[in-house]
C-alpha cells in the first residue's frame, strides 16, 4: 500500500500568549491522498488556519508557539526536519494562498518577479528563463496580457486580479498539495466563483490536492469532494461533501448548515443562529466543546471527550449522541441506521 | 507606511508643493526673525554689555546712539527686515565687522560636525535597528533596545561631559576642546552619534518589525525564502524610504538641538557656539543672523527630504 500524501496526526498547536496557554489546535488527524480536494469548514478561531499554517510551521517569530503531533508528507515529518529542508517543502512542494490578496504580494516588487523568485529557488531558473515562466504562467491563471502586466506593481491590479496573481505564485513550483486559506473570503461574490473554478481547474490539470479552509460552505460545495468541519480546535465531523449535506450528524454541523441562508425560507426572514459564542481559549477540556451549545447534550457530554464514530461510510462523527446510538445498534444486532 | 507628506503625482504638482513650501519656510523665518528681535531687545541692552564697568552715563548713551539703540523698536525693527531684504544682517557690535561674516565662518563647522555626527548616529541605528526588528523579542533586541533607550534618555550636554572625564581626562586618548586637529571631532560626533543613533534605532526597529508582521511576509516565508532573503530582498526595499526619512529627520532634529549645546560643551567653533556667545554677549544682529541662517538650513533639509521622498517611492510616483 503506498503512502498517503499527507497524514496528519494527533496535531496540537499551543500558543503561549500573556493571558496563559491557547490550544489552537487541539488533537486534530486527518489524510488527503493524491487530487484530493478537502474543505475545512468552522468558524472564526476554530483552529482551521492555525492547523494550515502548523503544517508549515508558519508562524511569526514573535509567536511563541509550540506544535506536537506528526505531519507525514510524502512519508516525511515536516514537524522534525530542519528549517533548510522545509523551505525546500514551502513554495517547492506545498504551495499556499492566502486571505487578503490585498496585502499578500509586496507592494514594491513587480508581480513576475515575486513569482519568478519562487521559480529561480526551486525549480532553479535563471532570471530570463524564470521571467519567461512567470509570464507564462500569469497568463495560466487568467490575467490578459500577461507580458506587459509582469513587470507592473502589485497596486494595478484589482482584489480579483491579486488573487490570481497569488495563485500562479502559489502553484508555480508545481506543488503537490495546495493550501488555500480562506481566498474568497476578501473577494466579491462573481469574483470569488471565478477564482474557485479556477482552483478547481488546476486542481484536475495540475494533479494537486488542493486544502481549502473556509467559513463558508457554499465555497466548499462548489470545490471539494471530502469536508471536514472543525471546533474549538478539534474536528468534530468528516464525510464527503454529498454525504455531509444529505445527513449531517453532529449537531454543530447541522447548526451551521441551518445558518446557510436557503431561497425556500425568504418569505419567512428568519435565519437560525446556534445559540452561544464559541470557546475563546480553544480546545484543551475534557469535555466536548461544543456542550454548552447544545441543546441534545446530556451528562457524558460535559465530563468527557467524545471519541470519533463512524456513522456512515467514511463518515465520522465526534458526538457522544452518535456513539451511544452506534453502540445501541451493535448491541441490537443490527448495522448502525440513522434515525429519519 | 506612514508619511506625513502629501503626494505629487506629477511636475506641475510638484512645483505647486515646492511653491507652497518656499512660502511656508519664508513664513516661519519671518515669524523667527520677529520672536528673535523682540526677544532680545526687550530683555537685553548690549551697550551695557560692551561699555567697560566704570563707564558714565554719557559714555553709555553715546554707545546707544553708536548701537542706534536710541530709536524706538518698531522702527528699528522694520530697518532690520528691510536690511535683510537686501541681505543685510546688520554689524556685530562685538566683532565689529557684518554678522552674517561671523556666521559665514562658523557655517562649515557646524555642517561637518553634524554630517559626521549624522553618519555615526546612522551607523549605531540603523543596522541594529534593522536586525533587532527582524529578529523581535529575542536577546540582541531586548540588549540593544535597553542600550538605546539609555542613550536617548541621557541628556546630551551631560554625556558630553562623562566622554570628556573618560577619553580626555582619565585616558588622555583625545582632545575635548576646540577644533585645532582632525582627532577633535570625535568626541562632539560620537555624542551627537549616541544620542541621535538611539532614536534612529528605536524607529527603524519598530518600522522593521511592523514591515516583518506584514502578510506579504508570511507569503515570501510560505515560498520558502530564508529570513535573510525575506530581510533584504522584500523588507528592506519596503522601510527603506521609511529609514531615509527617519535619517534625515534627525539631521534637521540635530539643528534644532542638541548641536548646540554639544558644540558648547566641546567649545566646537560651529553656529551654536557662535549663537550662545552672541547671546551672553547681546550681540543681537549675530544672534539673529545664526539663527536666520539655522532656521533656513532646517527649512532647506526639510524640503529636501521630502523631495527626496517623491523620487525613492515609485508606488508614490506611480499612483
Amino acid at each position: 500500500m503506498s503512502l498517503p500524501l499527507l497524514e496528519v496526526d494527533d496535531l496540537h498547536v499551543t500558543f503561549n500568549t500573556a493571558s496563559g496557554p491557547v490550544h489552537a489546535v487541539d488533537g486534530v488527524s486527518f489524510t488527503m491522498e493524491s487530487g484530493d480536494s478537502l474543505g475545512v469548514v468552522g468558524e472564526s478561531g476554530s483552529g482551521k488556519s492555525v492547523t494550515a499554517r502548523a503544517l508549515l510551521r508558519l508562524f511569526a517569530i514573535t509567536d511563541d508557539v509550540r506544535i506536537a503531533g506528526s505531519v507525514r508528507f510524502d512519508g516525511v515529518d515536516l514537524l522534525r526536519i530542519d528549517e533548510r529542508k522545509l523551505r525546500d517543502v514551502r513554495g517547492g512542494q506545498i504551495g499556499m494562498i492566502f486571505q487578503d490578496p490585498l496585502t499578500s504580494l509586496n507592494p514594491l516588487m513587480a508581480v513576475g518577479e515575486q513569482i519568478a523568485e519562487s521559480l529561480r529557488l526551486h525549480r532553479g531558473m535563471g532570471r530570463s528563463e524564470a521571467a519567461a515562466e512567470a509570464v507564462e504562467l500569469l497568463g495560466r491563471v487568467g490575467i490578459a496580457d500577461p507580458e506587459r502586466r509582469a513587470t507592473e506593481l502589485p497596486n494595478s491590479f484589482s482584489g480579483g486580479m491579486r488573487q490570481r496573481v497569488m495563485i500562479s505564485l502559489a502553484i508555480a513550483c508545481r506543488p503537490r498539495l495546495l493550501i488555500a486559506d480562506e481566498p474568497t473570503t476578501a473577494l466579491d461574490v462573481t469574483v470569488q466563483a471565478e477564482i474557485l473554478l479556477l482552483l478547481d481547474e488546476l486542481r484536475r490539470s495540475e494533479q494537486m490536492a488542493l486544502m481549502l479552509i473556509t467559513h463558508d460552505f457554499g465555497v466548499v460545495a462548489a470545490t471539494c469532494e471530502d469536508v471536514q468541519v472543525m471546533y474549538a480546535g478539534r474536528l468534530v465531523e468528516k464525510a464527503s461533501m454529498v454525504h455531509l449535506f444529505d445527513r449531517a450528524n453532529h449537531p454543530y454541523t447541522e447548526g451551521l448548515l441551518r445558518l446557510v441562508p436557503r431561497f425556500e425560507d425568504a418569505h419567512t426572514g428568519r435565519l437560525h443562529p446556534i445559540a452561544g459564542q464559541p470557546p475563546i481559549t480553544g480546545g484543551g477540556g475534557s469535555s466536548c466543546a461544543f456542550a454548552p451549545r447544545c441543546s441534545h447534550a446530556f451528562d457524558r457530554c460535559r465530563s468527557e471527550v467524545p471519541p470519533e464514530v463512524a456513522v456512515g461510510p467514511q463518515h465520522l462523527s465526534a458526538c457522544w449522541l452518535a456513539a451511544e446510538r452506534a453502540k445501541d445498534a451493535t448491541e441490537a444486532g443490527r448495522p448502525w441506521k440513522r434515525d429519519p | 507606511m506612514t508619511t506625513t507628506t502629501t503626494a505629487a503625482s506629477s511636475p506641475r504638482l510638484l512645483r505647486w508643493m515646492l511653491l507652497r513650501r518656499l512660502r511656508d519656510g519664508v513664513v516661519v523665518l519671518l515669524l523667527v526673525v520677529t520672536v528673535i528681535f523682540f526677544l532680545a531687545h526687550v530683555v537685553g541692552n548690549p551697550a551695557l554689555v560692551f561699555a567697560p564697568v566704570d563707564a558714565t552715563d554719557e559714555h553709555i548713551a553715546e554707545l546707544h546712539r553708536q548701537f542706534g539703540l536710541d530709536r524706538p523698536v518698531l522702527v528699528r525693527y522694520f530697518e532690520y527686515l528691510g536690511g535683510l531684504i537686501q541681505l543685510d544682517f546688520g554689524e556685530s557690535t562685538w566683532q565689529q565687522r557684518p554678522a552674517i561674516d561671523a556666521v559665514v565662518e562658523a557655517l562649515p563647522s557646524t555642517i561637518i560636525l553634524t554630517v559626521v555626527g549624522l553618519a555615526a548616529a546612522a551607523a549605531a541605528g540603523v543596522i541594529p535597528g534593522v536586525v533587532a526588528g527582524a529578529r523581535a523579542r529575542k536577546p540582541f533586541d531586548k540588549a540593544s533596545n535597553l542600550a538605546s533607550v539609555t542613550a536617548l534618555s541621557v541628556p546630551n550636554f551631560w554625556l558630553g561631559l562623562l566622554l570628556i572625564l573618560l577619553f580626555g581626562v582619565q585616558l588622555g586618548w583625545l582632545p575635548t576642546s576646540g577644533r585645532f586637529e582632525t582627532a577633535s571631532i570625535v568626541l562632539p560626533a560620537a555624542t551627537l552619534g549616541i544620542v541621535h543613533g538611539g532614536r534612529i534605532f528605536q524607529l527603524v526597529r519598530s518600522a522593521t518589525f511592523e514591515e516583518m508582521s506584514k502578510p506579504y511576509v508570511t507569503v515570501a516565508r510560505s515560498k520558502g525564502l530564508t529570513e535573510w532573503s525575506i530581510l533584504r530582498r522584500h523588507v528592506l526595499r519596503n522601510t527603506g524610504v521609511t529609514t531615509a526619512t527617519i535619517v534625515g529627520w534627525e539631521y534637521v532634529r540635530m539643528w534644532g538641538g542638541a548641536v548646540f549645546a554639544i558644540e558648547y560643551v566641546f567649545a566646537w567653533p560651529g553656529i551654536g557656539l557662535l549663537t550662545i556667545d552672541a547671546a551672553h554677549r547681546q550681540d543681537f544682529f549675530v544672534l539673529q543672523a545664526a539663527v536666520i541662517i539655522a532656521g533656513a538650513f532646517v527649512i532647506f533639509s526639510n524640503l529636501l527630504i521630502d523631495l527626496g521622498y517623491q523620487f525613492i517611492d515609485r508606488r508614490i510616483a506611480a499612483s
